[in-house]
């Protein structure tokens, strides 16, 4: 393999480490809990920002070409974590205006619009992020540590992703496989049911934005450390619609569909309009073409398969023999001795209809 | 208080049992509508109370505020000695009061099994502890839910379904799981809107089955009901509500003898 193939090849597979991150994390919120996080690519970006001024230094470093606030060198892994934590803050208040009492259309309006507010208020206060220009030259955890070409270390980083990736996904079954996962998925499908049912309809779905945004800023951290850059313009609204896109191919509410999404949408329908020829269409309409590609993807899958590629896994329970025979025999557990007055025919729900 | 009802405190005069619901003066307007005007009524532990009415009358509204979903503009909702007027469903269902939708409110993409084991409240599993300890924390929980789940499943015929997602099922076999899935709470009350609405005639009777089954257990209902014929079959007692108000209780033979049911009502 040439070095230059391997640059590629390792520039894919972090990305694709951190899109996975990225569509578990908007699948909690969206394919579990039925939350429209359309304001999904600003907690991406809390966590690029915040992992970004940690390890910057200060601003008057660099003959202090930007500016920005806080600015220390904080060792890895810290500046990850801490990410993910800023992230997590920041939901609250967005997630007590949005979530509390707006639902569907309205909560995906207020999303949109505070992705827009946010992206235009980090771009006017120069003296924040560095304004429109944004941040570079964010340094890459440990390089002058470790002593390793180039190549090697991009090579480390997709490994440190993959264990990144490892991790979350624990925390993510944990939650996804456990009763509080079923009460998403609950809520997710009928709010009045599950609050009559005694599920705090509001503490679930907070729980999802929470724990989905703590996860979208640790992508956001991974990203900025390993391409050292972050601006405005790398998390415009419209980049939340890659992810949803990336979800609703791969499989709403499927945490392995989701990973096909990832690698489908954002990898291959990207990388594939790259190579469309020049002399078939300038470069600038390449990059229009990309979004016609997941707009259509997206549409189209909506209107033909909206389960996805993998649908959401159907969970099944292990069936203990002796209900089974007591089904077969249309009799009531034997515990139960009541009388036999509601004894209903077995094959009252076999003739039934459907209607 | 005004007592405007001949109904208005049947437990004080019959002395010894306690109401396990108590409603007092009931109001709600949506707007200038006046859906509920002054509804006032008792439900006794271990009974079969019915509400009925014409359309219009305000059952479902009472229902619902009786549930938590709507808030009165006025009056009181009594549960077991405890006020629960301002408090949200989730807190009324902690303390056993369930209620069933008029329509089929199943959580579609979950499985009847599923359905089944969510509708349990107060579990650790859902606590957001889940992300420290894992399965630990739920395991033995979910065995004795399961168990339960299958119970109702085997009792009410629904064995065979546990796997199908509740979207897919008729619309008799989503009441059933309305009703196994309030059944899973271990309720002391479930308030059931019409719970055979839509069904073929041979379910619906299984249906009154399970619910005098249910009572026999000592589980309260109140139910809202239209077939009136279903009503005297399962009631101990019977509320009748018209233009957003109670205007008499007792049972069917007597409330046919009462000439302003058979006005509003019976005969309307």
């Amino acid at each position: 393999m040439s070095h230059a193939f391997q640059f590629y090849a390792t520039t894919l597979l972090v990305y694709l480490g951190v899109d996975v991150l990225s569509v578990w994390s908007l699948n909690l919120q969206y394919g579990m809990t039925g939350i429209y996080n359309f304001a999904w690519i600003l907690f991406q970006s809390i966590g690029a920002y915040t992992a970004a001024v940690l390890t910057l230094g200060p601003s008057t470093a660099n003959t202090g070409f930007q500016h920005f606030i806080l600015g220390t060198s904080i060792p890895f892994p810290l500046p990850l974590l801490i990410a993910g934590a800023v992230a997590g803050v920041f939901s609250i208040p967005i997630g007590f205006v949005a979530l509390r009492r707006l639902r569907a259309d309205y909560e995906a309006t207020v999303m949109l619009v505070i992705s827009v507010v946010a992206t235009l208020i980090v771009s006017n206060v120069q003296g924040m992020f560095n304004g429109t220009a944004g941040l570079s030259l964010i340094p890459e955890p440990l390089y002058t540590f470790l002593h390793v070409s180039t190549l090697s270390y991009s090579w480390l980083y997709v490994l440190f992703t993959a264990v990144v990736c490892g991790i979350v996904y624990i925390f993510v079954h944990r939650v996804t496989s456990s009763p509080l996962g079923r009460a998403m998925r609950a809520v997710r499908d009928n709010e009045a049911a599950a609050e009559s049912l005694g599920k705090h309809v509001t503490s679930v779905r907070m729980f999802a934005f929470i724990f989905g945004n703590v996860i979208a800023g640790m992508s956001g951290a991974l990203l900025v450390q390993f391409i050292g850059a972050w601006s405005p313009g790398a998390w415009f609204f419209v980049e939340t619609l890659i992810i949803l896109t990336a979800i609703i191919v791969g499989g709403t509410g499927n945490n392995g569909g989701v990973i096909l999404g990832a690698l489908l949408v954002p990898i291959v329908f990207n990388e594939a309009t790259r190579y469309i020829p020049t002399s078939f269409a300038p470069a600038a309409i390449v990059d229009s073409v990309q979004w016609c590609v997941i707009g259509g993807l997206a549409l189209a899958f909506l209107w033909f398969r909206p389960q996805g590629i993998l649908p959401e896994r159907r969970r099944r329970f292990p069936v203990p023999p002796e209900y089974a025979a007591m089904a077969a025999a249309g009799r009531y557990p034997p515990h139960d001795e009541r009388g036999a007055t509601g004894t209903p025919p077995v094959a009252v729900l076999a003739s039934e209809t459907e209607s | 208080m005004t007592v405007s009802t001949l109904h208005d405190a049947p437990a004080a005069t019959t002395g010894a049992v306690v109401p396990l619901l108590s409603v007092r003066n009931l109001r709600r307007e949506f707007g200038g509508v006046v859906a509920v005007d002054d509804a006032s009524f008792d439900v006794l532990p271990g009974t079969i109370t019915s509400l009925i009415g014409p359309n219009g009358a305000g059952k479902s509204t009472a229902v619902g505020i009786i549930g938590g979903g709507i808030r009165p503009t006025k009056g009181t909702v009594q549960f077991a000695g405890e006020d629960l007027t301002g408090l949200p469903p989730y807190a009324r269902a902690e303390r056993g009061l369930i209620r069933t939708f008029q329509l089929s409110s199943q959580f579609s993409k979950l499985t009847v099994l599923e359905n089944l084991l969510a509708a349990a409240p107060h579990q650790r599993g859902e606590q957001f502890r889940v992300l420290v300890f894992g399965k630990r924390l739920w395991r033995e929980e979910q065995d004795r839910l399961l168990e339960r789940a299958y119970e109702l499943l085997v009792r009410f015929s629904m064995f065979e379904m546990r796997d199908e997602y509740a979207g897919n099922l008729s619309g008799g076999q989503k009441r059933l799981v309305e009703i196994m899935r309030a059944l899973m709470a271990n309720p002391k009350m479930v308030l059931l809107d019409e719970p055979m609405a839509g069904v073929n005639p041979t379910l619906a009777r299984a249906i009154e089955g399970y619910l005098l089954d249910l009572a026999a257990e000592g589980v309260t209902l109140l139910l809202v009901e239209h077939e009136l014929d279903v009503v005297e079959r399962l009631s101990d007692n019977v509320v009748v509500m018209a233009q957003g108000r109670t205007i008499a209780t007792g049972s069917m033979a007597e409330l046919r003898e009462n000439e302003e049911v058979v006005r509003a009502y019976l005969e309307g």
